[in-house]
């Protein structure tokens, strides 16, 4: 029933915009599918939890000009301040904030000698308040307590215990194991007394980004980082009072970088958003411009056709013929062009691989992109095609 | 003639406005997507010092032991320790050097109606301002005795002045950075390469610092830098003094070299540094490393482009790619639609050059129009990457060579879509059409 041989002759005697069509159709598909396993790789990245309930906590930085200040004891004094305003849950000083792109990263080891076998951690220092401001999850063992707290402003000494996160004890204790444990730092012992959940250091996109040691430390200086933990509704009000509040009881210094922790990894993930959006208007882009050429030849293949249809109609062929004629030869091309494309889509995707840092481009990205030109291509042949069996059999009968 | 093809082009646009619209927003389409990732990566490598950027060297040292791996492609760690930068500086036989890192200050002028500014600032030695092409608008550099005696003198610009004083002649007056004050000698010009490739750790795009103190000060005034410190060896650091000392990673070093000769005889001066050192404990690899490389080699080693710009300059010239097939096959279209009408011309004498010639004049039209709502396109596009970050405000903008660029691309585009049709339809034989008429 299907006229394949006809369709087949006709689709070989006016083969250019054949071919036009099939190199539209598989260059899209190489580019959507290469494009879409690219986003989907950073949509993860993006979306992948930090630990941290990033819509309510505040980071800013205070930058002291008063050297005769004691700045251990003003960190004290700014905490108070902080949870004083309406909405602060809990307020704390730390040496670096997650999420930023800046912070401290060493290798800590198993034994006190520097055998060179090391596990690389994100770590900081903040007193004891810093586990509640962080809003993070202790899944074992306990929170600091004051007297965890080692306030010095020498550079050499160590508190004895931390609190890591699971992924840094799974690395390097094992699975499930660490409580309790001792790890080395610069030779020193520090004694893991709890384990949280998840929490990301200051760079999410490296590998070892869930790996983060704290230090029940301060050792404050001139330039100082704040965390504030808010109700997130009152989130906003609490930004806006945070400079007043600092300056008013000591104003030799700058407060600056007032935003919230959703901000701050937003500006640290800003390429990879970008790429996110350039990405997505890309093929947004192309599928338009994909379909409008089909529609487009489509067209031009009915009305170089009009004799050929409406004398195709005066001996007797039904409306329903036409218009399965010109769907079934576009899903000729169409398969043409998806064949050619997953070819080239391989290509591409190896290309990319070889050169750039992009994951292996799954099938499933393939078939998805391979299904939604089939439908694109059907739908943009119908319109055309029902006009085309609305031809007037008297068509055939006229000399122009 | 011409003027005759383009009222005959602009004719034939208007006759059919729906494959027109179609074929010029296809193109449109496709310069919009193509010049907003040519743009960004035009900015990104633009070169940041174009008459200096064959002259001006970073230096690097192998400093780590045997063994140890840095994360640059041949393990020479991007930056220098403070002990290497400082004896490079003072033991160099060359003019043209500079020793310099980034720190920062809250910095004010005891006047309670202008409120502080936390501003990055950087210590260099006196070379740089020449090195790298400042110009001083007031005053000028601070002299060399008064860089050795750590006497508090600082170089600002116009804006930080305009800030703090309202106005830009400020030399001489005082400005605090944190509790020391200082005294403005010279105010230079706004200076903001597109690229700060003479201190890429912590963003290239960052904004160039628009303070500048005697490197000197460091050491008198415990400075600490603002910029990465890398450390790879287990060290005794108690204090700042220790950190000076220390084998920590965290100035830069530039020289400026005139020719090959000059390079050569820095090249021999630095393996001899190394050679003393090793006398000293330090340097202890079997091999003496260090690398020059220019501004342009140096960009390139610390891939400011970043890989997902490259990605998308492939993709979009592929994106242009399907446009250009897209429009070739209505473009197809529409001529042997016309055929007819060609046959008739061809009849009454008109040449095949010229029926080629008046169809690749209507195409290039097209891609005329199609160039110019395509810089639309891209506008917006571009737009919309200032809005997704900061960082890209300076970067994502069309300077007049990109903007020249989009029609000059969408023409071409057009008139290598156009030659097959306009071939095709320029042999159109005039007997068939004149029969049948």
């Amino acid at each position: 029933m299907l006229e394949l041989k006809p369709i087949i002759n006709a689709l070989l005697r006016s083969k250019v915009g054949a071919v036009l069509a099939i190199l539209q159709l598989a260059l899209t598909l190489a580019i959507v599918s290469n494009s879409l396993s690219i986003i989907s790789e950073r949509v993860t990245y993006l979306n992948k939890p930090t630990g941290y309930p990033e819509e309510s906590i505040i980071t800013f930085s205070v930058m002291s000009f008063d050297d005769k200040i004691d700045a251990n004891q003003q960190l004290i004094v700014d905490e108070r301040i902080l949870k004083s305003i309406p909405g602060v849950i809990e307020a704390v000083g730390v040496s670096s904030v997650p999420l930023s792109g800046g912070g401290s990263n060493s290798g800590f080891s198993l034994t006190p000698e520097d055998d060179g076998k090391h596990t690389n951690s994100g770590h900081l220092y903040a007193n004891e308040q810093v586990i509640r401001t962080l809003g993070v999850k202790l899944i074992e063992g306990r929170d600091f307590t004051s007297g965890d707290v080692l306030i010095s402003s020498e550079y050499a000494k160590q508190p004895d215990v931390v609190i890591a996160s699971k992924a840094f004890t799974d690395e390097i204790f094992g699975e499930g194991k660490g409580l309790g444990e001792t790890i080395y730092y610069g030779g020193g012992p520090l004694k893991v007394v709890g384990i949280v959940e998840r929490m990301t250091n200051a760079w999410p996109r490296f590998k070892n980004a869930d790996r983060l040691i704290i230090f029940p430390m301060v050792n404050a200086n001139g330039f100082q980082d704040f965390l504030v933990r808010t109700d997130p509704s009152l989130r906003d009000e609490v930004m806006k009072k945070i400079e007043s509040a600092m300056l008013q009881e000591n104003p030799s210094r700058v407060i600056t970088g007032i935003k919230g922790l959703d901000d701050v990894k937003g500006k640290y993930n800003s390429k990879d958003l970008l790429m996110l959006r350039m990405l997505l208007v890309l093929i947004t882009a192309l599928v338009v411009v994909t379909a409008l050429g089909i529609f487009g030849l489509t067209q031009f293949n009915i009305s170089k056709r009009t004799k050929q249809i409406g004398t195709r109609r005066a001996l007797g062929a039904r409306k329903s013929a036409i218009v399965r004629y010109f769907v079934v030869e576009n899903l000729i091309v169409c398969a043409i062009g998806l064949v050619l494309g997953t070819v080239a889509t391989v290509f591409l995707g190896q290309k990319l691989m070889s050169l750039y840092s992009v994951p292996p481009l799954e099938v499933s990205y393939i078939l998805i992109t391979a299904l939604g030109l089939i439908v694109l291509c059907i739908a943009s042949v119908i319109f055309p095609a029902k006009k085309a069996a609305n031809i007037s059999p008297s068509i055939a009968t006229r000399s122009v | 003639m011409f003027a005759h093809y383009l009222d005959l082009a602009w004719r034939s646009l208007k006759a059919t406005p729906l494959a027109t619209s179609l074929m010029a927003l296809a193109i449109a389409i496709g310069i919009g997507v193509t010049m907003v990732s040519l743009s960004v990566y035009h900015m990104m490598s633009a070169d940041p010092i174009p008459s200096k950027s064959s002259k001006l060297y970073a230096v690097q040292l192998q400093v780590m032991d045997e063994g140890q791996t840095y994360h640059s492609a041949d393990d020479i760690p991007f930056q220098l320790t403070f002990l290497d930068a400082k004896n490079l500086y003072q033991t160099l036989n060359i003019d043209k050097k500079v020793a310099m890192f980034k720190s920062g200050f809250a910095v004010h002028v005891n006047n309670p109606e202008v409120s502080p500014m936390l501003q990055t600032t950087r210590l260099i030695t006196r070379e740089f301002f020449a090195m790298f092409e400042l110009s001083f608008l007031y005053g000028g550099v601070w002299s060399q005795s008064q860089a050795d005696n750590a006497a508090p003198v600082a170089v600002i610009d116009e804006t930080i002045a305009q800030k703090l004083f309202g106005r830009s002649d400020v030399v001489g007056e005082s400005i605090y950075l944190a509790q020391r004050r200082y005294q403005v000698v010279g105010v230079t010009k706004e200076w903001q390469p597109n690229v700060k490739m003479y201190d890429l750790n912590n963003g290239a795009f960052a904004d160039a610092e628009r303070i500048f103190i005697p490197f000197s000060h460091a050491a008198a005034y415990e400075i600490d830098t603002w910029g990465n410190t890398n450390g790879w060896k287990r060290e005794e650091i108690n204090n700042f003094t220790d950190k000076m000392n220390s084998e920590m990673l965290w100035t830069q070093f530039w020289v400026e070299l005139e020719n090959e000769k000059e390079q050569q005889a820095l090249e021999t001066q630095l393996d001899n540094y190394i050679q003393s050192q090793q006398d000293l404990g330090r340097f202890n690899r079997k091999t003496r490393e260090f690398s020059l490389r220019n501004v342009t080699e140096w960009l390139e080693y610390n891939n400011v482009v970043s890989e997902d710009n490259k990605v998308m300059i492939g993709l979009s010239f592929m994106f242009l790619a399907v446009c250009l097939a897209n429009i070739l096959g209505l473009l197809l279209a529409k001529f042997l639609k016309r055929a007819p009408d060609v046959g008739v011309r061809r009849a009454l004498g008109a040449s095949k050059t010229q029926v080629f010639y008046q169809h690749l004049v209507e195409v290039a039209l097209l891609g005329f129009m199609g160039g110019v709502i395509g810089i639309v396109f891209a506008q917006l596009g571009l737009w919309g990457i200032r809005k997704t970050s900061h960082v890209y405000e300076s970067l994502a903008t069309m300077d007049v060579s990109m903007l020249l660029a989009a029609p000059s691309i969408a023409i071409v585009t057009c008139i290598l879509a156009g030659l097959y049709p306009a071939w095709i339809v320029c042999k159109t034989s005039p007997a068939i059409y004149l029969k049948v008429q």
